[in-house]
Formats: structure tokens, C-alpha cells, sequence
């Protein structure tokens, strides 16, 4: 892992965006690089770039062993980044997390040592089994995109893109992550066993030497940033906007507690790096609809046992006008 | 949550304005005019029976005044002052018309269930023109409800005021005097009353009215589909001569009414015969009140008590045996029955008028027996017998009433023709002479429109026996003098001594003219000559067709006329130069339509049966093609309705929608342009295979089509909509790519069009 980079903070990058059609030419190539590696889960890989497209993190839920790890791995190789893994456990500090700072015996000064949160995309393994205050740190670093140690405050690496994992196996053996950091991923997603065709072919490529290993880079950092910026350029047209929220709004009345704001911004988000990936600078409702199945479900409660997120959201889909 | 149409579309929407302009004020003038509607409706039925029985002049001024009363009156009392005067003043109306009746007020005392009886009798169907003395029975009805419901509508009360109009209406409605026009007219006034009534005082708008048209067509069209107006009098049954083609049917074709018809047809049938020692005019009906275009008989039947007062002079007995060979609605006899013997006489009644009627049709095979008073004067007892007619015959019954309105011209043709005679005898015959000798006979004449009378007298040329009979009634009852209209059949084929045949075709009308210390007599004023070669002819084409039921055992191969001929002057009952008449024509081609059955094909006198064949599918076509005024009043309404409706059910911005799908104004702005071409190629889509999810996309929706349906989307649709997303959310298009996308659903949707675009492909 290298940490080249960890140390300065990076103020925000002028970067000038890109053009839609090589942002999404750039999309394409990350993630046929991706499912080299990864195979059977195209969805899942194209949500993941779109995601770290539309700033945001994301939430995978799954048993042990499906490759999630490994989907964050070979994105982070792809396009050169920094990737840092942080393995939860029950006895993880905050400090394990962020850094700390440590006394340099030379210098006679505190140097601060940073966390592995430094990094331009941090893979949280079973976030859900360390206590609440060690989650909240990584989430509050999240949100901020910067960490707070000892009344100093550091910049986050830019891109920083939080990939968290979450064991659904072990109930009774986990802290489940409240409800208001849930809402902020981005998306959750799940990836679900490959079906046998893709497993055989994964079988195929693992046998022996690992793919991961001979992972290029597609694409730099720089490049990523830029593209970034052009995502936040796509237009989003008040009939969109709306679509949006007659949407959000149906969650709120079919649910005992529905998207909240902060949900719609990020299916808007979302929406607009969908759009990027299929080449347009404008989103259409159709991008709303694919990204609300993974970006609106983890924000729902519901009292009622038979229906739960996703059901709201596809009834929600069904139901709500386009225009 | 916004309404779709909130986007673009939304203000396209266009807005009926017109709340500022309709205020309360116009709502209450509609309302007030409604029920005026209403009153003219009723009050234009009880127009039309003082128009035949006289006393219109007293109906306009009585209404104007009640009118006037209830306006001055309408803040001046309160309105249960108001509703026991109206019921105050119906209660001395009707105390009145019984007292005039020679009834008497004090029936109500005792016979009080008679009242009631008599009056469910008019609510059953009873027209008003059979009651006695109509025009103060008129009179006496309208007042209460023109002033009570005038009352109510100035102070403001207007559900409340269609009540006693209502109820009129209703009334009038069950004794069948009022038509479908009125009905209806007065029906849609008293709820556009309520509702413009309820409009006011809520304060709606005009937005309302378009329901209001679709209840106004809804009522139209099911009063038109269910007639629950009892249409008048009873149709006939299903005996002989019922048939309204005929001329047995005109005359006949309800107990009570006597119609005038166009072109008729003849039966050739044989209806009954007769063993009389004496030959006779054989007498089924007879009317008093004529309305201008028929006859109807007043006053109720009332059951055979086995005696009929007989002539108050002298008088022969003729005793007569009818036997019945078909089923028969009436019962002739030889003028003036006195007695009748026979099974069914039980069930026979006897008219006002000293005619005998069956309570139901009389079987074939029935026979009964009459005794006649046959009165025979000669026509210096009838020049003696002077003017001093009885009062029963004067005023209880409308032996002299005439339409009102009738011209002086018929008067003074009247005075003309009898200017030489000083007695009604001589009258009589100038008049009878009068039209023998002017008039010629035929059945196929066109009914006039207006009073027969008149346009018999003045305009035609030649007519039947009901023409003649009609107008020679109508000129003696100018003249005062008491005369009645009569139908029956003539003596018919003589083929023994004392045994007649009657046929169909011996249906006839005649008049009788009452003369002092003689009774009624009989006259003929229909020429007897051309009547007898029409009838013959009709009766040996019958034969020769082989037509059953032609002849009995005995008439067969009889010479039908038997022409005696006397001299014309006086036309005594028993005068025998009438044999039936009439011939076949036929253009009541509504009912029978000209074809190759026996009875039809009997032409005229004149007219061979190609040309009448010709001439019955003119008719045809004109009687088709004819819309009367109330057809087309009844079509606007139901126009209005439905065009009310197609508003109110968003059928014309369908059909706004339909149209502008095959072509496309420019409206300036580009994206409008290309979102409204999107429109259109959706539209035809729609129509094609499925109607867009509306939580479907636009292209989702094409994909969908794409891959769920065996119809092969146009590449250009494709294009079309990814137009339609760059215009709506990718924050616009060029005019030119605009004008292009809009030139391309052009070209798709024209594609659609049935004929057109088959060769668009």
C-alpha cells in the first residue's frame, strides 16, 4: 500500500472538467479493467464507479467472501489511487482510525502518524462489528472529508471514497449501524453470489495467479478529480427535479420513516454521474430510476415487517409519475 | 406533490372566463324565465282545447291577470295566504264548472266518491276535449297555479314554484292532453328553475351550467326512449278495420276520436251482415266536438240499461239481426237504436249521443238483434219544423261549436251557399247539393294542414266521405245549425230481400242535422256516383286476386253495386245509392309499404300501379326527409347536451388532441415544438399497441414497445424522443433540429392514417 500522499492536505483542486463523452469513455475503460477481476457483478461495478463519480460512499451488505474486497481493491488500482483497508473489530479505537499523534523522540515534537482513514479510497471492513464510537469516527470523516486529532484539523486526500462492508451473517455479533449514518452512504449495495457460469469463469481466471496482481491503472488521479467536476456540471432540469422529489416524497408516505433530504441530493448525485456514465450532461428520469433502487432503500424504516425499503422504492417507481 | 401538468404543459390550459359576466342577476333572470317556460307550457295546452271549444280570449285574459296579481300581490301576503287563495279560488272554479254542467255543488255532498272517481277518470287518460263543456272547465283550472307558482318565483322561491306548475303539467300529462314537446319543454323549465334557482342563491358559477346541459339532453333522451307520456287515447285493439292505413281506421281508430286522414286504403273484407226489412245506413259513431283536424265524441259512455230514448217525434221500428263475420270494435245499427237483444248486450254501452258501443271487440259469429226508431219525414215536415231547438241540444252538447278562429271567409261562403234557403231544411240541401255538385270524389287526397273544413271548402278539389261530411257539418253549425258528425257503413250488398252484405269498403262518414219534433236526419253529402265505381272496382279486383274473406255464401257472384239511383236532394237513412267506396291507394307508406299484397295494389281511380308505386316512394322519401318543428326543437336540445357533455367529459379536447395529431402550428418556442411532436408520436403509439405507464420514461416506454410487442418501432422514433429529452431536461434545442423532429412525427403519424398513409409508406 503506498501512502505517498497522506500527509498534505489537499485543498480543493481547480481542476478544469473533463468532457461528458471522455468521462464516459473513461468509465468504460475503469470498469472493463475492474471486471477483469471481478466477474459476474457489472451492476455492482458500475454503481461503485458512479458513486465515487458522484462523491459518495458506499454500503455493500453481504456474506463473507462474495469479493467485496476485492471490488474495492481492483476500482482503487484502476485509476491509481491510494487504498487503505481498515479491518473493524470489536476492540478498534477511533485513534486506529484516524491516526494519532506520536512524540518524536528527535525532534523532541508530536509528529502526527495518520490512520489509514488517509486514503483516497478506504475500504471499512465489517464496519458493523467495532463499537459506535469507532464507526462514528470513520463516518464523521465521511461526511467531512477531514479528521479532527488532538484540536487539529486535516484535509482527507482527494478523491476519498469510503467503501464500507457490512457482515449481515452474524447478527447477535455486531453493532448495527444507527440509522443517521446509514443515511450517509451514498449507496448500498449487494452483491450477491456470481451465478455458476461467472464463478466457474472466476474459478477459471484464480487458479493459480490472481488477477489483482497483474491490475493495471486505467486512468491517474488527477483525471478522476477532473471528472468529478464534470459530473457536477450535468444539468439537472426542474421536470428531474421534481420527478425526484414527488419520488422521495412517495417513500415518506408509504413508510414510517422516508428519505430525507440529504437522500434526495445524493439520488440526485448519483443520478448525475449515471448520466456522465451513459454520455449525456443531462439527467433524465431514467437515471433517477436506476439510481433510486440502490440510493433510497437504506434510508427507509418501516414498522410494517411484510415490506421493507425496497419494496417502498420499487412501489415508489411504479406509482410515481414521470412528469 | 405537483400535478404533472405542473412542467410545461400546465399553462396551456385554457380557462372559460365567463364567471365575471354571469352573476347572480343573470341567474335569476333564468330562473324566472323557466318557469314562465313552465307556465307557457301548460297554459299552451289548455290554449289549444279553448282554440277548438271556445273561451281563449277568458284563458289569456285570466292568466295575464293572475300574472298581474301575483306580482302585485307577491310582498304583499304571505305565502300561506297566498297558497289558500289559489286553492280557495280552484275550489270555486270547479264549484262553478259543476254548477254550469247543471251538476250541481251539492254532488260533492253526496257523491263525493263520484267526483273522485270521474277525476282519477281525466288523470287515467281521459283527454280533455271528451269532457262536457271544456272551456269552463279550463277556465277554472288555471288559475290556481298560474298565480301560486308566479307568487313564488317573484319572492324568490323557485323549487317551491314549479310545484303547482309541476302539477299541472303532470295532470295534463295524464289526461294525454299534453304532447311530447310540452312535456318535455315544461319538464326542463322546472328543473332549469331549481337549478339557475340554486345557482343563485349559492352563488355558482356558469362552469355549473354545462352539467345542468348534460341533465336537460340526459332528460330529453330517456323521455324520448320511455314514453311515460300516456300519448293520448288508448290504440286501438286487434279487431277488423283497426288498421290505421284504412279508412275504417281513420275514422274509427279509437272509440272516442274520429281522425281525418291523408290518402287511405279500402278493405275488401266483408264485415257484417244484416237482416233488415228495411235498407239502412248501418251507424257505428258519432261526434260533436270537432278540433279542426278530427272529431271526438264528449262525455263518458255510461252502460246499456236496456233503453235508449228513442226521437221525440214519430217514428217506423225497424227491427234488425247483425251477425258479426269478423271481430268488430263496434257495434251498427240502424239510426236511432232503442233497444238491443243479443248475449253480450250487457256488456254493451250507450254514448251520450244515443249510440250503442260494445265494452270490447265483438267476437265473429256474434249476432244481436236492434230495434231502430227510423224517422222518415218528408221534406215539408222538415221546412215546417222551424228553429226552436230544445236547450239540451244547444248547450249540453257541442253539436254547434266550431274551432275558434275559424274565418270569416268560411262564414260568409256559408251565407253564400244557403243565401237562397230561409229553413234549415233548405239550408241543408243547399249545402249538401253544394258540395255533390263541386267537389270530386277520391281516397287519395293529401291531408291539409290547418282545419279541414276550410281547406276542404277552399283548396281542394276532391275528397272522401270524411271531407265532405266534415265541412258540411262545420257549414251548417255556421249557419246555427245543430249538426253531428257520423261514421258507419253504408246499407252494403243487397242479396236477399231483406239480407245485406257490409264490406270494408261501405265505411263511411255522413251527417245528421236535428230538426224539432224529428230528431236527428241524415244527409249525404258525399257525390254517390264516383264512390260507387271506386268501391265496386275495389271489390271485384278482390275477387279476382282470389282475397279471402270477399264474400259470404250468399254475395258471391253478385254485382256489388246495386245502384238505384233517387234523386240527390234529400239523403234519407234509408237511401240506398251509397254503395262502399274508396279505393286502395296507398301512401301511409310509413305502415304499408307498397307491395304486390292484394290490398295494396288496387290503384286509384286514375292512377295505374307503377305510377303508384313511383309516386308512394316520393312520398316516402319526403315524409323522411321532412323534419318537423318539433324534431328539430328536440334535436338542438339534445345537441346542446351532448356538445355540454362532450365539454364536461373532456371529449373535445380529445377531439382538439385528435386533430392536431396529423399537424402542428409552430408555436415559436422549440422546445414546446419538439415536446409537443413527442406528443403526438406518443399519441399514435398509444393508439397503436399500449398507452405510455405514466411512471414510465419516454424511452422506456419505447424499449417497452420495442421488445414486448411484434410492432416494429420506426428508428426515427428513437430519435424523436432523445429530441423531446434534450428539449425538456437537457435544457433546450436549436429551432432547427426543432423544426426537423417536428417534420419527422409528420411523417410518423401520417403514416397512421388509414387510407392516407398506405400511400405515406
Amino acid at each position: 500500500m503506498t501512502d505517498s500522499n497522506t500527509h498534505h492536505a489537499e485543498s480543493r483542486p481547480a481542476t478544469e472538467p473533463l468532457d461528458v463523452a471522455a468521462v464516459a469513455d473513461l468509465c468504460g475503460d475503469i470498469e472493463a479493467n475492474v471486471a477483469d477481476v471481478i466477474v459476474g457483478h457489472d451492476d455492482a461495478i458500475e454503481h461503485v464507479v458512479t458513486a465515487i463519480l458522484g462523491r459518495g460512499h458506499v454500503l455493500l451488505e453481504d456474506v463473507p467472501g462474495v469479493g467485496k474486497t476485492m471490488l474495492a481493491r481492483s476500482i482503487a488500482t484502476s485509476v491509481d489511487c491510494t487504498f487503505r483497508r481498515i479491518q473493524f473489530t470489536p476492540d478498534l479505537l477511533p485513534a486506529d482510525v484516524t491516526g494519532v499523534n506520536v512524540f518524536n523522540k528527535q525532534t523532541r515534537e508530536f509528529e502526527f502518524q495518520p490512520g489509514p482513514v488517509f486514503g483516497n479510497i478506504v475500504l471499512g471492513d465489517e464496519i458493523n462489528r467495532a463499537p459506535p464510537k469507532t464507526q462514528s469516527a470513520l463516518l464523521e470523516a465521511m461526511e467531512e472529508r477531514q479528521v479532527t486529532a488532538d484540536g487539529e484539523t486535516r484535509n482527507l486526500p482527494d478523491p476519498f471514497t469510503v467503501i464500507a462492508t457490512q457482515n449481515a451473517t452474524e447478527p447477535n455479533r455486531t453493532y448495527d449501524l444507527p440509522f443517521a449514518e446509514l443515511d450517509r452512504f451514498m449507496k448500498k449495495l449487494e452483491l450477491g453470489y456470481p451465478d455458476p457460469e461467472a464463478e466457474a469463469e472466476l474459478l477459471g481466471r484464480t487458479v493459480g495467479h490472481h488477477p489483482i496482481e497483474s491490475l493495471e491503472p486505467v486512468t491517474d488521479r488527477e483525471t478522476l478529480v477532473a471528472a468529478r467536476e464534470t459530473v457536477a456540471t450535468v444539468r439537472v432540469e426542474s421536470p428531474v427535479r421534481e420527478y425526484a422529489t414527488r419520488l422521495v416524497g412517495d417513500t415518506r408516505d408509504h413508510a414510517h420513516i422516508g428519505v430525507s433530504p440529504r437522500g434526495t441530493i445524493a439520488l440526485l448525485r448519483a443520478a448525475q454521474a449515471r448520466a456522465v456514465v451513459n454520455g449525456r450532461d443531462y439527467v433524465l428520469p431514467d437515471d433517477i430510476q436506476t439510481e433510486a433502487p440502490v440510493v433510497l432503500p437504506h434510508r427507509i424504516r418501516t414498522t410494517d415487517r411484510t415490506r421493507d425499503g425496497e419494496t417502498i422504492v420499487a412501489n415508489a417507481l411504479e406509482r410515481v409519475p414521470v412528469e | 406533490m405537483s400535478s404533472p401538468s405542473d412542467s410545461h404543459a400546465g399553462d396551456r390550459t385554457v380557462r372559460l372566463d365567463l364567471d365575471a359576466a354571469v352573476g347572480p342577476k343573470t341567474f335569476r333572470l333564468l330562473a324566472i324565465g323557466c318557469v314562465l317556460v313552465l307556465t307557457a307550457s301548460y297554459v299552451s295546452v289548455l290554449y289549444e282545447v279553448t282554440r277548438i271549444v271556445g273561451g281563449t280570449r277568458e284563458l289569456l285574459a285570466l292568466v295575464g291577470a293572475m300574472f298581474v296579481a301575483a306580482t302585485v300581490l307577491a310582498w304583499a301576503i304571505r305565502p300561506r295566504t297566498a297558497t289558500i287563495g289559489a286553492i280557495a279560488a280552484g275550489v270555486f272554479g270547479f264549484a262553478y264548472y259543476l254548477e254550469y254542467t247543471g251538476v250541481g255543488v251539492g254532488i260533492v255532498r253526496s257523491a263525493g266518491g263520484t267526483i273522485l272517481a270521474d277525476t282519477a277518470a281525466l288523470a287515467a287518460g281521459l283527454p280533455l276535449l271528451r269532457m262536457v263543456a271544456a272551456d269552463v272547465w279550463v277556465l277554472a283550472f288555471v288559475p290556481a297555479p298560474v298565480f301560486l307558482s308566479w307568487y313564488l318565483a317573484v319572492r324568490g322561491r323557485y323549487a317551491l314554484s314549479i310545484v303547482p306548475g309541476g302539477v299541472a303539467l303532470v295532470f295534463l300529462v295524464l289526461t294525454g292532453d299534453a304532447g311530447t314537446v310540452e312535456t318535455l319543454l315544461g319538464t326542463l323549465a322546472a328543473i332549469g328553475a331549481v337549478a339557475f334557482g340554486d345557482l343563485e342563491h349559492r352563488g355558482g358559477s356558469v362552469a355549473h351550467a354545462d352539467l345542468l346541459a348534460v341533465l336537460f339532453a340526459l332528460i330529453v333522451v330517456l323521455s324520448l326512449s320511455a314514453t311515460f307520456v300516456p300519448a293520448g287515447p288508448e290504440t286501438t285493439g286487434q279487431f277488423a278495420g283497426s288498421d290505421p292505413g284504412t279508412l275504417e281506421g281513420t275514422m274509427d281508430f279509437a272509440s272516442e276520436q274520429s281522425g281525418i286522414g291523408g290518402p287511405v286504403d279500402l278493405s275488401p273484407e266483408v264485415r257484417f251482415t244484416v237482416e233488415s226489412e228495411q235498407e239502412s245506413y248501418w251507424r257505428t259513431g258519432i261526434y260533436d266536438r270537432y278540433t279542426g283536424d278530427g272529431w271526438i265524441r264528449t262525455g263518458e259512455n255510461i252502460a246499456y240499461d236496456g233503453r235508449i230514448q228513442g226521437p221525440p217525434g214519430e217514428y217506423d221500428r225497424v227491427r234488425q239481426v247483425v251477425t258479426a263475420e269478423t271481430a268488430l270494435g263496434v257495434l251498427p245499427t240502424a239510426p236511432q237504436p232503442l233497444a238491443l237483444e243479443g248475449e253480450f248486450t250487457q256488456h254493451a254501452e250507450v254514448s251520450r249521443h244515443g249510440q250503442v258501443h260494445p265494452e270490447s271487440p265483438i267476437l265473429e259469429g256474434d249476432q244481436y238483434a236492434v230495434e231502430s226508431a227510423v224517422v222518415d219525414p218528408s221534406p215539408d215536415q222538415l221546412r215546417a219544423a222551424g228553429t226552436d231547438y230544445p236547450d239540451a241540444i244547444t248547450d249540453d252538447f257541442d253539436y254547434l261549436q266550431t274551432p275558434a278562429g275559424s274565418s270569416s271567409e268560411f262564414e260568409a261562403r256559408a251565407a253564400e251557399i244557403t243565401a237562397d234557403a230561409d229553413t234549415p231544411y233548405d239550408k241543408a240541401v243547399a249545402i249538401e247539393r253544394h258540395l255533390r255538385s263541386s267537389k270530386g270524389y277520391s281516397l287519395d287526397v293529401e291531408r291539409p294542414d290547418g282545419d279541414v273544413a276550410e281547406a276542404f271548402l277552399f283548396e281542394m278539389d276532391a275528397g272522401y266521405c270524411v271531407y265532405f261530411a266534415t265541412t258540411m257539418v262545420q257549414l251548417l253549425r255556421t249557419e246555427d245549425i245543430p249538426a253531428r258528425y257520423v261514421t258507419g257503413y253504408t246499407s252494403g250488398q243487397q242479396v236477399a230481400d231483406d239480407e245485406y252484405v257490409v264490406r270494408g269498403t261501405d265505411a263511411h262518414a255522413w251527417v245528421e242535422v236535428y230538426f224539432p219534433d224529428h230528431g236527428w236526419v241524415a244527409f249525404e253529402p258525399t257525390p254517390g256516383d264516383s264512390r260507387d265505381a271506386v268501391h265496386s272496382d275495389r271489390v271485384e279486383q278482390a275477387r279476382e286476386d282470389g282475397s279471402e274473406n270477399v264474400d259470404t255464401e250468399t254475395s258471391a257472384d253478385e254485382p256489388v253495386s246495386e245502384i238505384n239511383e233517387t234523386d240527390t236532394d234529400v239523403s234519407e237513412p234509408d237511401e240506398n245509392d251509397e254503395p262502399s267506396a274508396d279505393s286502395g291507394t296507398d301512401a301511409e307508406n310509413e305502415t304499408e309499404p307498397a307491395d304486390a299484397e292484394p290490398d295494396d295494389t288496387e290503384p286509384g281511380p286514375t292512377a295505374d300501379s307503377s305510377d303508384d308505386d313511383t309516386d308512394g316512394f316520393w312520398t316516402q322519401l319526403r315524409e323522411r326527409l321532412t323534419v318537423s318543428r318539433d324534431t328539430a326543437a328536440l334535436g338542438l336540445v339534445t345537441l346542446v347536451g351532448l356538445v355540454a357533455g362532450a365539454y364536461r367529459t373532456g371529449v373535445t379536447d380529445r377531439t382538439r388532441r385528435e386533430l392536431g395529431l396529423y399537424w402542428q402550428r409552430p408555436r415559436g418556442d422549440p422546445d414546446r415544438d419538439v415536446e409537443r411532436a413527442y406528443r403526438r408520436l406518443e399519441y399514435v403509439l398509444a393508439r397503436e399497441s399500449r398507452p405510455r405507464e405514466r411512471s414510465e420514461s419516454a424511452r422506456q416506454y419505447l424499449d417497452a414497445l420495442a421488445s414486448d410487442s411484434d410492432a416494429t418501432i420506426d428508428p426515427r422514433a428513437r430519435t424523436v424522443v432523445k429530441r423531446y429529452e434534450q428539449a425538456v431536461y437537457g435544457g433546450g434545442i436549436d429551432r432547427e433540429t426543432a423544426d426537423e423532429t417536428v417534420a419527422v412525427v409528420d411523417d410518423l403519424t401520417r403514416a397512421t392514417i388509414p387510407v392516407v398513409g398506405r400511400r405515406h409508406r
